[in-house]
């Protein structure tokens, strides 16, 4: 699924690790998300959104699946 | 707080390790029972290298780490993912097996009793997880 996770985390300056320590998720599943290999599950989309303080359906586009 | 606390215990770098050097030991118990005492120690001995070899390759690869001690999502999906793929293939080598012993003009034990409690349990946790929802 498209999404808009490493554009936000480039333009914060972090790192996929730092993502991944307060996503609570190993740093290569950012990695996988950034590549649209992996669509993570609705909690961690939610937590992704609240922590960049986007709307979910902003960070993650389901009509360019 | 039981599942907290055996989660908890899973977690530890030092369950993988622990876990194949127990099953070792019931290796080595169950072959000494059986009057091979030579086959057990070799049991335990690889149980135990794979043990180091978990403890040592943990905490440098993240793929390990993830499918022993530090599990997210992901990886809780790659596990169930290659448990059905690991259950497919075990499934077919049994059916292939029970087909080969009827051939054979054998009754086809124990690969009919071991597909028929693949297939009941399939069957049980299909049921199980539909009712829980």
């Amino acid at each position: 699924m498209r999404n808009q996770v490493r554009a936000l985390r480039t333009q914060r300056g972090l790192a996929q690790g730092q993502l991944a320590d307060a996503m609570g998720v190993s740093r290569q599943t950012i990695n996988s998300i950034e590549n649209e290999r992996y669509t993570p599950s609705l909690p961690l989309a939610i937590a992704l959104a609240r922590y960049f303080s986007v709307p979910v359906e902003e960070m993650f586009d389901d009509q360019g699946a | 707080m039981i599942k907290e606390r055996s989660q908890a215990i899973m977690r530890s770098k030092w369950f993988m390790p622990a876990f194949c050097l127990g099953l070792g030991g019931v290796v080595l118990l169950a072959s000494w029972l059986g009057g091979q005492l030579g086959n057990g120690v070799f049991g335990l001995v690889v149980m135990a290298a794979f043990g180091l070899f978990f403890l040592l390759v943990s905490g440098r690869s993240e793929t390990v780490r993830g499918l022993t001690t530090n599990r997210d999502e992901r990886f809780v999906q790659i596990d169930l993912k290659a448990t059905g793929v690991a259950g497919l293939t075990l499934i077919t080598t049994l059916i292939v097996a029970w087909l080969v012993e009827i051939a054979r003009g054998h009754d086809g034990s124990p690969y009919s009793w071991l597909g028929a409690i693949g297939g009941l349990s399939y069957a049980l946790a299909v049921a199980f997880f539909r009712w829980r929802g």
